[in-house]
């Protein structure tokens, strides 16, 4: 916050010689954003500073107002502590591979489907549409019990794939892709029919490479979103050995006695710094894709 | 447009969205083969209270595996009471209960409507069950006479005071009657000016209904029967409008949360703070002052509602397995099991037994407090155990939070939540049939 007051402030003394006027107004107009972003940014990075400032005190620390915001002397001790409360590592590669597994199957089904709904006639096609749709609008937990019973039929339940199944389609992408898809103009996929191509392949070659931004905003709306559950892997599995990270959390906030907070919030490191790591490794990659692409 | 390296990812992509379904049948592979000749039981658990209970159950439950041949017990963690329950609730839904769980003992109703339960009365009679559980206790778990759980870790709200801020405002023992607890809170409480610096009373929020059928009690009345509750007495009324009066002086914290009530007390922004027994390891280690514990101040009576529950067994189940989860039920719930559990987690121990341990006495000598809730059990029932208590509880609340926010007077507040309440259950008995 006060870098971005400071910088007007700093550059006032030369604004008063009238040659170096234009430069200082250059500079604003041109890091003018800068001045807007770094707050908004210093207010989304508060949260995450305070739970990496909570994991590093002691249980006593955090309610004691004289101890002011900082921990008197880093307590690492939270976080092995934290993680003997249960199979975090575990929990780690099961939460990889369902919320993996999901987004993979996803882009699948939903590629196909929105390729059909936007661009094929076929008898009852507004009909299904209309029941995509519907799909979005039930809240999960409504259809709890009948996937839970369809699930156990199938012989999943307390398994990965039942964490997983319920999930490989996916309404909402399928009505964000078609919508897209519907942007690409019918001209491209024209020329490429022309030259020989299959359904298929003017969706591999034409479509996806230019709906690329909806699929990424997709893969991180699922991979947030399915990282993070917590009730329906709690309800269909029962093994520590197939459980996710959520779960492990779910062990640190207790009903009875109030929160562990140091620990807790060492593990609310633990469980989301993989995400924070994985946007910070491919950042560039997405910003990009959202710049270059010839479909707005 | 450009290099290969779009494709390379595409390839990958479609790569990894083959692997997906060989991925996911992997773990089938690994569930273990089933043995025939031992009986294995599931117990579905709830984390409840501080402490590492996911740690302390499965040593407890690893100890019995070791111990029972022929008996194997696997230990599922089922998130917080009310997870617990949807979760059972899912299970018998699909006809495949797990052997035993641990819900929240105004559950009781619930899974007897469900049919769920199976009535362990003649066991608990041929054993010492009936003798040794603390009264109080014991009665969570029955229903028309009939025994179904035996109580595993209850817990009542207590009164917690910060000693120090007592010191400071010259006074001395903790309220004993309902008077001295609003004399005792307007003296502790704190303000600048319009500034409010400290609170003399908190109700831990959120739980403020199990609170409320304490003051109840304490003024007499057992507010509920088995297929109604009696909110629209005028024993409650008088509770609720004392809670009213309390917060129009100013003293009583109108609204908050169940933990942050707790982080209030241990801030110092509460003096004096109603909140479960389970709260006492926390409250007691993380307060940079001393934590004094007393019984909730009385009107005509002392009284407090059990929370807590008791480990239920399921009905349909093969008689095998049923005798299986009474043994370990009975394990579970035996003399040095409790005395540990209880040293281990802050709930109280239900044997009389078990606080004879030298180890519990010990126990006590350390942490005095401990007796205190122990103590007030005399005094304490079961709580809510009616139909569709989570609806009543839910009423019960929003009733008391706009009395205290001033929206409705405490009578008619309590009027409807009463009728819309007994509506409820009675919509579920005819339901059930």
């Amino acid at each position: 916050m006060s870098d971005a007051t400071l910088t007007p402030a700093a550059d006032r003394p030369a604004a008063t010689v009238p040659a170096r006027r234009p430069r200082w107004r250059k500079t604003l107009r041109e890091n003018w954003l800068h001045a807007v972003m770094l707050p908004l940014a210093l207010l989304w990075l508060s949260p995450l500073v305070w739970i990496l400032v909570t994991s590093l005190k002691t249980q006593t620390e955090v309610f004691d107002q004289s101890a002011g915001f900082w921990p008197a002397s880093l307590t690492f001790s939270n976080y092995p502590s934290t993680l003997s409360v249960a199979p975090f590592g575990t929990y780690l590669v099961n939460s990889v591979l369902v919320t993996g597994s999901i987004l993979a199957g996803q882009l699948v089904t939903i590629t196909l489907a929105a390729y059909a709904f936007a661009r094929l006639s076929f008898p009852g096609k507004n009909l299904l549409f209309t029941l995509f749709l519907l799909q979005v609008m039930f809240p999960i937990y409504a259809i709890f019990l009948t996937n839970f019973v369809t699930l156990r039929e199938m012989g999943l339940v307390n398994t990965i794939p039942a964490m997983i199944v319920p999930f490989v389609a996916s309404g909402y992408g399928t009505f964000m892709l078609r919508q897209s898809f519907r942007q690409v103009p019918a001209e491209l996929s024209d020329a490429a029919r022309l030259d020989g191509c299959g359904h298929l392949s003017i969706l591999w070659h034409v479509y996806l490479p230019l709906v690329k931004p909806t699929l990424i905003a997709f893969g991180i709306i699922s991979v947030v979103t399915h990282w993070n559950d917590y009730m329906w892997p709690l309800l269909v599995t029962n093994s520590e050995g197939i459980r996710t990270l959520p779960i492990g959390l779910g062990l640190l906030a207790k009903a009875d006695s109030g929160a562990d907070w140091p620990r807790l919030m060492a593990g609310t490191t633990i469980v989301v710094s993989p995400l924070l790591l994985l946007f910070v490794i491919f950042q560039r990659r997405f910003i990009d894709s959202f710049m270059h692409t010839g479909v707005k | 447009m450009k290099s290969t390296k779009p494709n390379m990812m595409r390839r990958r992509l479609l790569a990894t969205g083959l692997a997906a379904p060989f991925v996911s049948a992997m773990p089938g592979i690994l569930t273990p083969a089933r043995a025939n000749d031992t009986v294995k039981l599931q117990f579905m658990y709830p984390v409840g209270v501080s402490g590492d209970i996911n740690t302390i159950i499965s040593n407890m439950i690893a100890e019995f595996n070791a111990t029972h041949d022929g008996v194997e017990v696997e230990a599922i963690y089922a998130g917080s009471y009310d997870n617990t329950e949807q979760k059972v609730i899912t299970s018998l839904g699909v006809g495949e209960p797990p052997a035993l769980w641990l819900p929240i003992n105004s559950s009781l109703q619930t899974f007897l409507g469900l049919d769920a339960l199976e009535d362990i009365t003649e066991q608990a009679k041929a054993d010492d069950i009936y003798d040794d559980f603390i009264g109080g206790f014991l009665d969570t778990a029955v229903s028309d006479g009939r025994l179904y759980g035996l109580s595993y870790q209850p817990s009542t709200p207590v009164l917690y005071y910060n000693k120090d801020a007592f010191a400071e405002a010259g006074l001395g023992d903790a309220p004993v009657t309902w008077d001295e607890l609003m004399t005792a809170a307007q003296a502790l409480t704190i303000r600048d000016g319009d500034a409010l610096k400290r609170w003399g009373l908190t109700i831990g929020g959120g739980w403020h209904d199990w609170m409320f059928e304490g003051y109840c009690r304490q003024n007499g009345l057992v507010p509920w029967e088995a297929d109604k509750v009696l909110w629209d007495r005028p024993e409650a009324i008088e509770a609720l409008e004392f809670w009213k009066k309390m917060v129009d002086a100013g003293c009583m914290a109108p609204a908050s949360t169940w933990q942050g009530s707790a982080n209030d007390f241990m801030a110092g922004s509460t003096a004096m703070l109603y909140h479960s027994t389970g709260s006492l390891t926390n409250l007691r280690t993380s307060s940079p002052f001393e934590v004094g514990v007393a019984f909730m101040p009385k009107r005509k009576q002392f009284g407090a509602s059990q929370g807590g529950g008791p480990i239920m067994i399921a009905k349909n189940q093969s008689d095998a397995k049923k005798e299986a989860a009474w043994t370990f039920a009975r394990w579970m719930t035996n003399t040095e099991n409790q005395a540990a559990w209880s040293r281990a987690t802050g709930y109280l121990a239900v044997r009389k037994s078990s606080w004879q341990q030298p180890e519990m006495q010990q126990y006590l000598a350390e942490v005095p407090q401990a007796e205190v809730a122990m103590k007030q059990a005399e005094y304490s029932g079961a709580f809510l155990q009616v139909p569709a208590y989570s609806r009543a509880r839910d009423n019960l609340k929003s009733a008391i939070d706009r009395t205290l926010a001033g929206e409705i007077a405490p009578e008619a507040a309590l009027t409807t939540a009463t009728a819309d309440t007994n509506r409820e259950i009675q919509r579920v008995q005819r339901r059930q049939g």
